[in-house]
């Protein structure tokens, strides 16, 4: 089989193999990832995640299907998982397209080192949509390697007939394949229309709003979209505008359809999925097509000096001389580089869900109720997020041979730069999350817990930002980190075992003694002491640090592995 | 004045830098020179306290300079080889956050930034992103990095890379007249006329080692040669240029 393989991708012209290989290589964002990172490392341990979460999919969907007696609440069960798996495999689809932003289509560097070898434009679009097709593939795969056979094993056992898993089976993939495609292609087209209606540099801010924006909308969109699990519940006319407008129903009734299990009154949705995919995948294709053919010479073309925003260039004030510098470059490489933006955007991304999906189960609530033991604990795991998030992308240099000017301008003390990066973690992470919290809180009463539990929040906060900066000497965005190196999976476990369980506690405690003012003055006196406790160890830690810029690792000449 | 005594710098066991010794005086441009690898870079580096020395010592006015590296670095203005720079920040911005590195106050910073920027003729692009400017607009921010704070010692490594001529000639005067009021230039580059204008001596570099250190009047009387260039050849150059010219054109089969 592999020697088959092997002499299929053989006829595959040479030029198209070895840009494929490229490609492969680059298909996460040029700017997100380090040059020097381990990118096959990096997705490996992605996919670890995803057949993780496939696993604990499978696993609940048994363990609840078994466990349920009645037949119409076990359908129910079942159409609320197929609608769930089609809804994250779209979730998942939608952030590699927002990690994956613009690799397909020709960017200068590309079109700088190719244009003058003699390799066809249509030669690199297929090896870019190869390259990215591959790796969307191997999502999909692994995101359903369990559950993509549990699921469709328990529709079909559900329809009572012994094909209902044969025919269940390829409907599911079908489906699941079909969507994904469907997401990838519309984003393809929307940002194959921005390209060629605008000019260059136009379109490359524009593009990274669009990527913020989509991310944004693919979050948002899966955590507030209501869930609609009964075929009565989708037939009322009030849930309407929910199907018509969310494509995972769409995609949820071309699965019925084909497993022939659609009500007759839904079949628009079937409709819905087949026109959408039919849009998307002519829109992908054409804006492909002339966007290789049209704007890869408008790309040399463009000038590369974009002419700087006039008016106002204000330059705030945080503190002394370093503390400005410092702040100022980390609020600037936080919001101008794609790479640190799109990582930050993940754990910022959390936040907002949790305060999405608060703001809505306060707007559906009309009178205001004491503070839940599950809005305090939202608010802890959203400051958790805020601060290590922004520590870990922190982490990231954002371009180490320019690190000498740090370094020949280093005129100040250890201890200084530190604790410039304590005020940056406490401005950009802390600050921003706690005044989330603050506006969440405000329908909650009585004010005085409000006010006791945004106190905790901020000495939570305070913790977190001295616990971050245990042992980092360094400062932020300059420091040598290459993605691949960490293990995601780790990290992955151990918020859910260590983190949410700590959160959880918590807002236990605080629940508890929310109506007793001195248990919560204790509280309050305990975590203060502890956050002072960490600061001062860091303080008397940073006076003999010696403040560190790691350099670039030896570079090594990376094999093509092709034989001519 | 800035001093080397018997400097050397290994990389996994092979020297780059090998027992280098010369000064640099207030008052002159002393000119660096040698072939690509000959460990130039490396020993500007040293000198900047970027990477550290295996061997030997550097003395700034008779200290050494680990001494107080702060201090040093305080009076010391540096323009490396490459064009390095932050590009996500604009021209002004990079400035900016360098000025309050070096904690220059911030009304005197911004008057020099303005009116440095404006004699380079950046002063209309000084909100752009440096991810957009050209290699000479690059140096001339480099340069403005590097000369801001009055440095006493200035290192300039391949500091006309990317420079039109008429920025060329503006920054050729200005190492001239910097030297006149007092600074120590230290200036490496490739540009042997350059060099040979205004450098009152040079140093010599050829595999790390020194091979001279000399006025460029005496290197020419002493080795009977008209030119630097050829004096460069003669200590620098092994190969034999025109016969390497014609075997690579008889390679490709021109």
């Amino acid at each position: 089989m592999h020697s088959l393989i092997q002499q299929l991708i053989n006829r595959l012209p040479l030029d198209f193999r070895i840009l494929c290989r490229q490609f492969l290589l680059r298909v996460i964002d040029l700017e997100a990832l380090s040059i020097q990172a381990d990118v096959v490392g990096f997705l490996g341990q992605f996919a670890g995640v995803l057949i993780m979460l496939s696993i604990v999919h499978a696993t609940v969907s048994y363990v609840g299907f078994a466990s349920i007696s009645e037949s119409e609440a076990r359908q129910a069960f079942c159409l609320h998982m197929e609608h769930y798996l089609i809804a994250t495999m779209m979730l998942v689809v939608g952030l590699f397209t927002v990690l994956s932003w613009d690799t397909t289509f020709p960017d200068r560097r590309d079109v700088m080192v190719l244009s003058p070898l003699p390799v066809a434009p249509h030669t690199i679009l297929f090896a870019k949509v190869t390259a990215s097709a591959s790796v969307l593939g191997l999502a999909i795969l692994t995101l359903n390697c369990a559950s993509g056979v549990v699921v469709p094993f328990l529709v079909g056992v559900e329809h009572g007939t012994s094909w209902g898993f044969y025919q269940c089976l390829p409907a599911y993939w079908l489906t699941i394949t079909a969507a994904s495609a469907f997401l990838y292609c519309l984003v393809l087209t929307i940002q194959g229309l921005t390209a060629l209606l605008f000019p260059r540099r136009i379109f490359l801010r524009l593009s990274a709003f669009l990527q913020l924006a989509a991310f944004g909308l693919f979050l948002g969109v899966y955590f507030l979209q209501p869930s609609l699990t009964t075929p009565a519940e989708m037939a009322t006319a009030q849930n309407h505008w929910i199907l018509e407008w969310s494509p995972s129903y769409w995609f949820f009734g071309l699965f019925n359809q084909m497993n022939g299990t659609l009500l007759p009154q839904l079949s628009w949705l079937a409709y819905r999925a087949w026109i959408g995919i039919g849009a998307a995948l002519s829109g992908a294709v054409a804006c492909l097509l002339l966007c290789y053919m049209r704007t890869m010479k408008k790309t040399i073309e463009e000038p590369d000096l974009v002419p700087g925003a006039h008016g106002l260039h204000w330059m705030p004030s945080f503190g002394d001389s370093l503390q400005t510098a410092i702040a100022l470059f980390c609020i600037r490489s936080l919001t101008r580089s794609r790479q640190h933006r799109v990582a930050f955007a993940f754990y910022l991304a959390m936040v907002f869900a949790m305060a999405l999906t608060w703001l809505q189960s306060e707007l559906s609530t009309a009178t205001p109720s004491a503070l839940p033991t599950d809005f305090l604990m939202s608010t802890f795991i959203m400051m958790t997020f805020a601060v290590f998030g922004l520590r870990s992308v922190s982490a990231l240099p954002i371009s180490l041979t320019a690190n000498w000017v740090l370094r020949t301008t280093q005129l100040r003390a250890p201890q200084q730069y530190i604790s410039a990066t304590r005020l940056s973690l406490l401005l950009f992470s802390v600050l921003p999350s706690w005044f989330i919290s603050a506006a969440l809180s405000l329908p909650f009463k009585p004010s005085r817990n409000v006010v006791a539990h945004l106190v905790l929040l901020a000495l939570l906060g305070w913790i977190l930002a001295e616990i971050s900066l245990i042992g980092f000497y360094k400062v932020p965005f300059t420091c040598s980190y290459l993605p691949g190196k960490s293990n995601i999976q780790l990290v992955f476990w151990a918020f859910f075992l260590v983190c949410l369980p700590l959160a959880a506690s918590i807002a236990s405690i605080e629940h508890d003694v929310r109506n007793h003012p001195f248990k919560l003055a204790n509280m309050a006196f305990l975590f203060g002491a502890v956050a002072y406790g960490l600061f001062v160890f860091n303080r008397s830690r940073a006076r003999s640090a010696i403040l560190y810029f790691e350099e670039l690792p030896e570079e090594v000449i990376t094999t093509l592995g092709l034989s001519v | 004045m800035l001093e080397l005594r018997r400097v050397s710098k290994r990389f996994s066991g092979i020297a780059a830098v090998d027992d280098v010794s010369f000064s640099a005086q207030s008052g002159e441009v002393t000119g660096y020179l040698g072939p690509n690898g000959s460990g130039k870079s490396t020993t500007m580096k040293m000198i900047t306290g970027l990477i550290e020395m295996s061997a030997g010592q550097i003395l700034y006015e008779g200290k050494p300079i680990q001494e107080d590296l702060i201090a040093y670095k305080r009076r010391m203005g540096y323009v490396p080889e490459e064009p390095y720079l932050y590009t996500h920040l604009s021209g002004a911005e990079y400035l900016t956050m360098v000025a309050q590195l070096r904690n220059l106050p911030a009304r005197q910073s911004m008057g020099r930034i303005d009116g440095m920027l404006r004699l380079f003729s950046l002063f209309d692009d000084r909100h752009a992103s440096i991810s957009g400017y050209s290699k000479g607009m690059r140096q001339k921010i480099l340069l403005t990095a590097a000369l801001m704070h009055n440095p006493q010692l200035i290192l300039l490594d391949e500091p006309f890379s990317g420079l039109d001529v008429a920025s060329s000639l503006v920054l050729r005067s200005l190492i001239q007249e910097l030297a006149a009021r007092g600074k120590v230039v230290l200036f490496s580059s490739h540009e042997l006329d350059t060099v040979e204008r205004i450098c009152s001596r040079v140093v010599i570099l050829h595999h790390g080692k020194l091979v001279a250190d000399d006025s460029i009047e005496r290197l020419r009387s002493l080795m009977e040669l008209p030119t630097l260039e050829k004096i460069f050849s003669q200590l620098a150059v092994e190969q034999d240029t025109e016969l390497m010219a014609r075997q690579i054109a008889d390679l490709i089969h021109a």
